[in-house]
C-alpha cells in the first residue's frame, strides 16, 4: 500500500493529530469519570478541593440517614462517592509526643478540636487543642498554608464560625473555650500545657473571633456565632475589604437574602447569634426568624460561587461542616439527628454536582468522630440499657460458651426502664430507655414514626463521643487516596498534597 | 524515528508522483499522534494557569513542594489590645437595682440563658442560670455580680467561674441545662451591699 497524494498525506496527518488529542483528552475523561482509578493523576489536575465533615456523623448515622430517608436499598449521595474509607480519631493528652515518640500518650475519644487540629495541622493534640500541638507550638494550618499559596478558601459552618471545627483552620489557641468577644484567664489560658499564663498578647490565648476577623484566614466565612463579634471586629473585616453581612456592631445577624446578595471576593456572613437553629425547627416554623437562615447547602454553593469565580492560577480550598449532627446526637434526639445528616447530604450534592462539572476537584466527605454510639437495633428487640439486669462483661471462663448466662436472671427487658417507644408511647417518661423507631420509604404508608411498626429502631449509647472510626468519602482526582484504613491526620497530608502546599 | 530497507531516495519526499512506503506511513503518523497528545496536554495545562503548567513541567522530575511554613501563621493582628485582666460588663455600671433586688445586667449572650432564683444576702448572691440554646457541652461560663449601696451606686464586683478543664471534663454524663451559682460578697463590702446585679460576659456552651 502507498499514499500517493499529498493532499492524502495532509488529511491523514490532520487526522492522526486529532486521534492523539482524543486519545489525551479520552484519558483524562475517563479519568474524571471514574475517580476510583485517578489517584495516579498528576496532581496538576486538582484545582480545588472542598472538604466536608459531619460532625459527629459515624457509619450509624450515614446508614441510618440512608434508610430513613431513601430506603434500605438506597443511597445518601455522599454514599455514592467511589472511594471509600475509614479513619482513626484518637487524640493525645496534654504534653503527649507525637505518635512513635518515647512521650506519646494517646486519649482514645477526640473532642472536635482535636480533631480539627489533625487534619488541618496535621499534628495529634490534646483535646480542646486548636491549631497547636500538645506542647502548645503553633501549627500552621492547611486553609493558612492554601492561603499563602494564592488560593481562594473558604470556611462554612452551622455552629458558632468560633466553634471547634471551623476554629481549627483559622485560629490558634490552647484552649477552644477561649473563644470571645472577651478573654479570660479560665478560658484561654492552658497552664498545664505552658508552666505559666501566657501574656495576654500571645496570639495562642487570643480569643478566635479575635483572630478570624484579622488574619484573613478565609475568603469567606458564613456560618453562626455573632455574639462572638463586636464593633472592632467589623471595623477589623471591612478594613480587610470584607462584604460584611449583617452588622457584629449592632449584632443584626444576616439573613438568607444578604447571602444570595452578596458578590465580594471576601464574604462574612453570620446568620445567627449563636449556632445556627436545626432544619426541624425551620421545616416546622417557616415563619419564624430562624427560617430566614440559610441551610447548609444553600451556604455551601454561595461559597463555591464566590470562590470559583477566580479563573487563573489557583483554585480554591472550602471547609464544609453539618455541626448539628453532633449536637443532636449529645442530645440523643434521634430525629434531629437524622434530619440534620440529611441536610449535610444536601450540601454534598451541591459540592459533588460542582465537582463533576469542574473536573479538577477532589472533594472529601468525613467526620470528626462518632457521637454518641449511634446504633440500629432489630425491630422488636432491646437494649442492654432496657434489660433487667445489666451483662456481666466479663470473661466468665466458660470454653463452651453455653452454661454460664449472660445475665443473673436471664437477658429479658425490664417494663419499667422500657416503657415504650422515647418518640412515641413512652415518650413522658423521664426513665424510660426505650428505642426511638422512625418509618422509612420501604414501610407500608400508614406506619408512623414512633410505632413499634415502624421498622428503623434507633439507640444512643449514650450522650458523649465515641472512639470508633469515621467513614471517609472522596471523588475526584486523588480520591483513591482515602481508598483504605488512615488516620485523621493522613488528611493533612492528603489535602496538602492534592493542593501543593505540604510535602 | 524510523528506519528503512529501502535506499534513501526511495523513502524521502519527491515532487510530482510522491509515494511513501506504507511502514513510513505508519510511523510518521503515529509520530503525529504522539505530537498531538503531547499538543492536548500543553493547552489543557495552560487552562489551569501559569502556576499548574509549572508544576506540570516539574511532573518529569518530582516537584519539590512546599514545606510548612511557619510564616503562614499571621501573629499580627491589626487593632487588637491584649487585656489587662478579666472581663467586665459595660452595663453593670448603667445599672442602680434598688435595695434587696437583683437585676440582670444586659451581657453578649443574653439569648442563650435564664435566670432564676435570684437571691442576696450578706454574704453572697446567688441564682439558676439555665442555658436555653446547644448544651450538648457547658465549656466556659462566667457570671460577673455587681454590687450595689443603698443608693444603686457599683461598689465592686465578684464572679462565678465555670471551667471544663478538657480532662474528663464536660463529656461525663448528661449536658446539664441548669448551673446554679453563688458569688461571694467580697469581704471589704460587707456590711455596704444593698442590691446586686448579675450578667454574663462569658458563655461557651456547644
Amino acid at each position: 500500500m502507498s499514499i500517493s497524494h499529498r493532499g492524502a498525506a495532509t488529511a491523514l496527518f490532520a487526522i492522526a493529530g486529532l486521534t492523539g488529542s482524543a486519545v489525551a483528552y479520552g484519558a483524562t475523561a475517563e479519568a474524571s469519570q471514574d475517580p476510583t482509578t485517578s489517584s495516579v493523576t498528576a496532581r496538576g489536575d486538582i484545582k480545588n478541593v472542598i472538604y466536608l465533615l459531619g460532625d459527629g456523623m459515624g457509619r450509624t448515622h450515614v446508614t441510618a440517614a440512608r434508610q430513613r430517608y431513601y430506603g434500605a436499598s438506597g443511597r445518601l449521595v455522599m454514599e455514592t462517592l467511589p472511594a471509600l474509607g475509614q479513619v482513626s480519631t484518637y487524640s493525645v493528652e496534654r504534653r503527649s509526643g507525637q505518635p512513635g515518640a518515647s512521650d506519646f500518650v494517646p486519649n482514645l475519644v477526640t473532642d472536635s478540636a482535636s480533631a480539627a487540629t489533625a487534619w488541618a495541622s496535621g499534628v495529634k493534640t490534646y483535646n480542646a487543642a486548636l491549631g497547636v500541638d500538645a506542647k502548645g507550638n503553633v501549627k500552621p494550618t492547611l486553609m493558612e498554608l492554601a492561603k499563602q499559596k494564592g488560593y481562594r478558601t473558604g470556611n462554612v459552618s452551622t455552629a458558632e464560625i468560633t466553634d471547634a471545627t471551623p476554629a481549627g483552620q483559622m485560629s490558634h489557641v490552647l484552649a477552644r473555650g477561649c473563644q470571645g468577644p472577651a478573654y479570660s484567664e479560665a478560658s484561654c489560658q492552658d497552664t498545664e500545657v505552658t508552666g505559666s499564663p501566657l501574656p495576654t498578647s500571645d496570639l495562642r490565648v487570643t480569643p478566635v473571633a479575635d483572630q478570624i476577623a484579622r488574619n484573613g484566614t478565609a475568603d469567606v466565612i458564613l456560618g453562626g456565632g455573632l455574639a462572638r463579634f463586636d464593633r472592632a471586629d467589623q471595623r477589623a473585616l471591612r478594613d480587610q475589604g470584607y462584604q460584611v453581612l449583617g452588622s457584629p456592631a449592632t449584632q443584626t445577624v444576616a439573613t438568607e437574602s444578604d447571602l444570595d446578595a452578596a458578590s465580594r471576593r471576601k464574604v462574612f456572613g453570620l446568620f445567627n447569634k449563636g449556632n445556627l437553629t436545626i432544619e426541624k425547627y425551620k421545616r416546622e416554623n417557616p415563619d419564624s426568624a430562624q427560617a430566614e437562615e440559610p441551610a447548609l447547602e444553600e451556604m455551601t454553593a454561595k461559597a463555591i460561587e464566590l470562590l470559583s469565580r477566580k479563573r487563573k492560577g489557583n483554585g480554591f480550598y472550602l471547609q464544609v461542616e453539618g455541626a448539628l449532627i453532633d449536637k443532636r446526637s449529645h442530645a440523643n434526639d434521634a430525629a434531629q439527628t437524622l434530619e440534620e445528616t440529611k441536610a449535610f447530604d444536601d450540601a454534598v450534592k451541591v459540592a459533588l454536582d460542582f465537582a463533576k462539572q469542574d473536573g479538577h476537584t477532589l472533594v472529601i466527605v468525613t467526620a470528626d468522630h462518632e457521637c454518641a454510639g449511634f446504633n440500629i437495633i432489630e425491630k422488636g428487640t432491646f437494649t442492654n440499657a432496657e434489660a433487667a439486669a445489666p451483662p456481666l462483661n466479663a470473661d466468665s471462663g466458660n470454653p463452651a460458651n453455653s452454661s454460664t448466662p449472660s445475665r443473673v436472671g436471664g437477658n429479658v427487658k425490664d417494663p419499667a426502664r422500657s416503657s415504650g417507644t422515647i418518640n412515641g408511647a413512652g415518650a413522658s417518661d423521664p426513665k424510660n430507655f426505650a428505642p426511638a423507631t422512625f418509618r422509612t420509604p420501604d414501610d407500608p404508608a400508614a406506619v408512623q414514626d414512633g410505632t413499634p411498626e415502624a421498622s428503623l429502631w434507633l439507640s444512643y449509647l449514650s450522650g458523649n463521643h465515641t472512639g470508633a472510626d469515621v467513614p471517609v468519602f472522596a471523588y475526584g482526582p486523588q480520591s483513591g487516596r482515602v481508598d483504605r484504613s488512615i488516620d485523621n491526620t493522613d488528611l493533612f497530608d492528603i489535602m496538602g498534597h492534592a493542593l501543593r502546599v505540604t510535602q | 524515528m524510523y528506519s528503512s530497507p529501502e535506499p534513501a531516495t526511495t523513502t524521502g519526499p519527491r515532487t510530482g508522483d510522491r509515494r511513501w512506503p506504507p511502514h513510513t506511513v505508519v510511523a510518521l503518523l503515529l509520530g503525529v499522534v504522539l505530537v498531538g497528545a503531547i499538543l492536548f496536554r500543553i493547552v489543557q495545562h495552560d487552562s489551569v494557569g501559569a502556576a499548574a503548567t509549572q508544576r506540570e513541567a516539574g511532573a518529569v522530575a518530582a516537584p519539590k513542594a512546599a514545606a510548612p511554613s511557619e510564616a503562614a501563621v499571621k501573629t499580627d493582628l491589626p487593632g487588637i489590645v491584649a487585656p489587662t485582666g478579666e472581663p467586665t460588663l459595660g452595663t453593670l455600671a448603667d445599672t442602680h437595682p434598688a435595695p434587696g433586688r437583683v437585676a440582670h445586667a444586659r451581657g453578649p449572650f443574653d439569648d442563650r440563658f435564664t435566670l432564676s432564683r435570684l437571691s442576696l444576702d450578706r454574704r453572697h448572691v446567688g441564682g439558676v442560670l439555665t442555658i436555653t440554646s446547644d448544651v450538648s457541652d457547658l465549656l466556659e461560663l462566667q457570671v460577673l455580680a455587681g454590687f450595689y449601696d443603698r443608693h444603686g451606686r457599683l461598689l465592686g464586683t465578684g464572679r462565678f467561674v465555670h471551667h471544663a478543664t478538657g480532662h474528663a471534663h464536660a463529656h461525663v454524663g448528661t449536658p446539664s441545662l441548669k448551673e446554679p451559682f453563688t458569688v461571694p460578697v467580697p469581704e471589704r463590702l460587707r456590711g455596704e451591699v444593698h442590691a446586686a446585679a448579675v450578667g454574663v460576659p462569658v458563655l461557651v456552651n456547644e
